[in-house]
């Protein structure tokens, strides 16, 4: 077959992949196609490059089943997906993330130089990768058309690809900048490849189990005859160690953390749902491609021993059954694997390098004026090209550097460990919230400087003294740092080593430097945003950023295009209820949207510088915790002056309680009180009508009982009269009118005057009267005539309960502090220490009332403890020491007169 | 919610049980042929199949659009 058929062939063939791309961009953007979970999950195929086409066969030749560890790997890490994936998913979507170092950067407190670390991790782990597609392509082409494997000069097969698969890269990955980074014709183009690759193998299995040989029984039959191969299956219970552990967990880790995977499953995906029906179908995809992978080495083995590079057999069984398309075929699905890879994983990287290390390195140098220039895409996507070139240019000279040396899968494991580095950094910052960024750069160069010195460098020393020296002895002869067995570990193979050590050291320092260091309030925030929540966009106004939105407008616009960024602003606007016409200043949520607009575009790293240089930021400061502190101390002294509150509502709802029991009291009070006027008004009528009616009746009725019926009718009247007049004294009292005409009085005047007046009663009784006045004159303000009349109740009250044989009455009067004591005792039987307040009360009657009717309505100590009142002194009653009763009254003496 | 924690559970249990299954040194149990054909290669293929089975059988019913808005307001 010529060389120009082939290459023909090839270039038509991915000429017509490009075509799918571009129709799919062009004329059926968003059809279903383009966005249906059968187009996710193919692409996520993306992960089954040329190694598995080529690699994959090459390795099951040599050493059996230990290919599938790395398609077991991403099937276990696919069983986490629920938990791992999606929350990827989530928090990328939420954050406009556009690549893994995004990610990682963007995890610990939007760290650019945390993101071009990985970034750069990222470009030397994968050269390795992207020399083993190129190395493939050449082996395939030189065994399909029957060139020798090493043209000399520096121009061979791999070159051309090199080139070819370059423009391709650049054709698919970077003619324009898409939102979001979408790329959804080059993500259906990848898929049909992964269909193609798919076919292509399964089809020269079947070729090899059915054309070459009589059936698969057949062909293990036939392999069991070769005593190497059947060694192979043999039973070993040491055959499988480390390695395949190694291997799985590499490729678990791999099929998270390789850019190109990352950019296929999280930045390409269009609906999280997808995930939903990848997670087995993806795994299953790996099963079906590795199905004749074993059969078609095991058949190289048999057809072609010896001398055949294992990594060619998909190539050269069907030229040794005679089948040049067939041949052809295969040739073009290993093209397909390669390409699809390369042109992922440079758009990916050409990403990473962009976004996270040149244009935050350009747009920090302020000479080059970048901020300002008006249209940036194209510069963008120039950038783009050229690390596309560089990462290619790479690739081919570690292919040419070292190609000779390791099989394909080799190289690619080379690869795998380096990506691995970003898993602990990943999966922690995902899931463990302490985790700093100090303790993600710790674990990430460790990890990364073990990967250099046990694979990288051995990888390249190549043949020459010092070299081999150095890899077969450790530096100096120190055999402890023996790249392939570090530490003198022994018995484990280089990648095995390395990823044991470099993952230790990864982890080790990740875990120790994050627990020991502490957090910056941004990153404990951009944690908490990670972390914590389903809807990372809650933790947005935790910066406290602002500036003007035109600013922000025309920074969008120069990345994004005019109408791009309008059209993303007014909609905006629109669920913000802003009017996109009137708002000038961004809030806080604003600037962290056009952020991530931009973040779309340019990736985080550089968005948060762009935008960094528009907004003022407010860090998190001491004043922002006192007004916390501030607001928080507020709330506890409203609450604690709502319980004062409540407290003195408990008080008055306590008086008011009294309040109202008294109150019920008081008209009780009233109603009895008005029961016994209407009583004691009514005797006194009812008897004196009585005795009228009789006496107009009865004109016949003597003289004498015509005389006593009047005295009783007189009697009847004075009493009534007596009654009422007390009666209006009391209420005159009770209204505390202007009754009592104060003037100067003489205290003794009034006693002697009462004494005088009731010495007739005391007289006619036969009661021994008294008077011991102690003061000569006791000045107070009163009412001369109303005082008598207090000390004549007394006396009258004192001359009836005192005993009809050996009554003692004392009326005294003596000077107590600044004013006066009037006393009157009797020798009667005394008034019980529980009555002596309620004598004082309406209508209280003492005595006995079987002895017929007292004198009076019960009406006078009420009137006496009211005029008392009246002249600011108090009354009372106590025990008279010869057992009767003493009433004292007080009254304050007269100071100056007053008014 | 229950739901799909279940189902995170099943997943992770299915995990475990691929991790024990599909790595030494359970594997270095499975040697020799069978029928002329390897036996590892029989028995890693077919704990692969049902495990990726188990995993399609855990996620079942997910692809109906569960927190799907509806038109209902």
């Amino acid at each position: 077959m010529t060389q120009g058929l082939i290459i023909t062939v090839a270039i038509g063939y991915l000429l017509m992949l490009f075509g799918v791309a571009y129709f799919v961009e062009h004329r059926a953007r968003g059809t279903r196609l383009a966005g249906s979970s059968a187009v996710y999950t193919l692409s996520l195929a993306v992960y089954c490059s040329s190694w598995t086409f080529n690699g994959g066969v090459g390795r099951a030749a040599q050493t059996g089943l230990d290919f599938l560890p790395i398609y077991l790997g991403p099937t276990l890490a696919f069983c986490l997906g629920p938990l791992l994936i999606r929350r990827m998913l989530r928090v990328s979507k939420a954050n406009n993330i556009t690549s893994i170092a995004d990610l990682i950067g963007a995890r610990f407190g939007r760290s650019g130089g945390l993101a071009a670390l990985v970034t750069g991790i990222a470009v030397i782990g994968l050269t390795p990768y992207i020399a083993l597609q190129l190395k493939s392509i050449s082996n395939g082409f030189e065994a399909l058309s029957g060139t020798p494997s090493h043209t000399p000069g520096p121009i061979d097969s791999a070159f051309w690809a090199a080139v070819i698969l370059t423009v391709f890269a650049m054709l698919f990955g970077s003619r324009s900048i898409h939102p979001g980074e979408h790329h959804p014709g080059m993500v259906v183009a990848i898929a049909l490849e992964s269909v193609l690759k798919l076919a292509g193998l399964t089809v020269i299995g079947l070729f090899v189990g059915l054309g070459l040989f009589h059936g698969f029984g057949d062909l293990f039959a036939r392999a069991n005859a070769v005593p190497d191969i059947a060694a192979i299956f043999s039973y070993d219970p040491q055959r499988y160690g480390f390695s395949w552990i190694s291997m799985t967990l590499l490729a678990g880790l791999a099929s998270l953390c390789l850019p190109r995977q990352f950019q296929v499953m999280v930045v390409e995906n269009v609906n999280e749902q997808h995930l939903d029906r990848a997670i087995w179908q993806f795994p299953l995809y790996l099963l079906a491609i590795n199905l004749f992978v074993l059969p078609i080495a095991i058949a190289g083995r048999v057809l072609l021993p010896g001398n055949a590079d294992p990594d060619n057999l998909v190539v050269a069984l069907p030229l040794l059954g005679g089948q040049p398309a067939l041949a052809l075929v295969a040739f073009l699905g290993g093209v397909s694997a390669a390409a699809s890879m390369v042109v992922v994983e440079t758009t990916a990287l050409s990403l990473m390098v962009s976004n996270d290390v040149v244009m935050p390195a350009l747009l920090r140098i302020p000479a080059l004026r970048l901020g300002k220039r008006d249209d940036l895409t194209r510069l963008l996507l120039w950038v783009r090209r050229g690390v596309m070139v560089l990462l290619m240019g790479l690739g081919y000279l570690y292919m040419r550097r070292d190609g000779a040396q390791f099989a394909l899968v080799s190289i690619g494991l080379v690869s795998f460990v380096a990506v691995a580095q970003f898993a602990p950094a990943l999966i922690g910052g995902l899931f463990w919230r302490s985790s700093t960024k100090a303790g993600a750069i710790a674990g990430i160069s460790a990890g990364f400087l073990v990967w250099c010195y046990t694979l990288l460098l051995p990888a390249l020393a190549g043949p020459g003294s010092f070299a081999t020296d150095y890899v077969a002895n450790g530096p100096f002869g120190i055999a402890l740092l023996s790249p392939y067995h570090l530490f003198g570990l022994p018995g484990l193979d280089p990648v095995t080593n390395s990823t044991f050590w470099s993952l230790l050291f990864n982890i080790a320092a990740f875990t120790a430097v994050s627990l020991l260091g502490r957090q910056r309030p941004v990153e404990r925030a951009q944690a908490a945003m990670f972390i914590d929540t389903d809807n990372p966009n809650e933790a947005a106004q935790i910066w406290r950023r602002t500036a003007m939105i035109p600013d922000l407008s025309s920074l969008a616009t120069r990345f994004l295009g005019r109408d791009r960024a309008d059209a993303a602003f007014a909609e905006w606007a629109m669920a913000r209820g802003l009017d996109p016409k009137t708002a000038v200043r961004a809030d806080a949520e604003t600037v962290l949207f056009y952020e991530r607009l931009l973040a779309s575009a340019i990736g985080a790293a550089s968005a948060h510088v762009l935008v960094g240089a528009l907004v003022e930021e407010e860090a998190i400061g001491v004043d922002d915790l006192m007004r916390i502190l501030d607001e928080t101390s507020r709330i506890i002294e409203a609450n604690r002056r709502l319980e004062d509150k409540s407290l003195a509502l408990e008080r008055a709802t306590e008086e008011l309680k009294r309040a109202n029991t008294r109150l019920q009291e008081l008209d009780r009070l009233k109603d009895d009180f008005v029961a016994t006027v209407n009583h004691e008004l009514r005797t006194p009528l009812a008897s004196i009508r009585a005795f009228s009616e009789i006496l107009r009746d009865h004109p016949d009725i003597s003289d004498q009982e015509r005389g006593e019926f009047l005295r009783i009718v007189i009697a009847e009247s004075e009493r009534l009269t007596r009654l009422i007049g007390q009666l209006l004294d009391l209420s005159r009292i009770g209204e505390g009118g202007p009754a009592v005409s104060y003037r100067p009085v003489d205290l003794a005047a009034v006693a002697r005057d009462s004494a005088f007046a009731m010495q007739q009663v005391f007289a006619g009784r036969g009661i021994a009267f008294r008077t011991r006045l102690e003061a000569a004159t006791a000045p107070v303000l009163g009412d001369h005539d109303r005082l008598v009349q207090v000390l004549i109740n007394l006396l009258g009250n004192a001359a009836k309960f005192s005993p009809a044989a050996g009554g003692e009455v004392e009326l005294g009067l003596r000077r107590l502090g600044d004013g006066f004591e009037l006393t009157v005792a009797d020798n009667g039987p005394g008034i019980p220490p529980a009555d002596r307040e309620t004598v004082f009360e309406r209508f209280r009657q003492l005595g006995d009332t079987l002895n017929g009717k007292p004198e009076g309505a019960g009406l006078g100590l009420a009137i006496c403890r009211g005029i008392v009142a009246q002249h600011g002194g108090r009354i009372w009653v106590d025990a008279a020491p010869s057992g009767g009763a003493m009433f004292k009254l007080t009254l304050p003496a007269m100071a100056e007169p007053r008014r | 919610m229950l739901r799909r924690t279940a189902r995170r559970d099943r997943l992770a249990g299915l995990f475990a049980a691929g991790v024990v299954l599909l790595n030494p040194p359970i594997l270095n149990l499975f040697g020799g042929t069978i029928a002329g054909w390897p036996i590892l290669y029989l028995y890693l293929f077919l704990i692969w199949a049902l495990l990726i089975a188990g995993m399609a059988f855990a996620m079942r019913g997910s692809a109906a659009p569960v927190e799907k808005p509806g038109p209902r307001s």
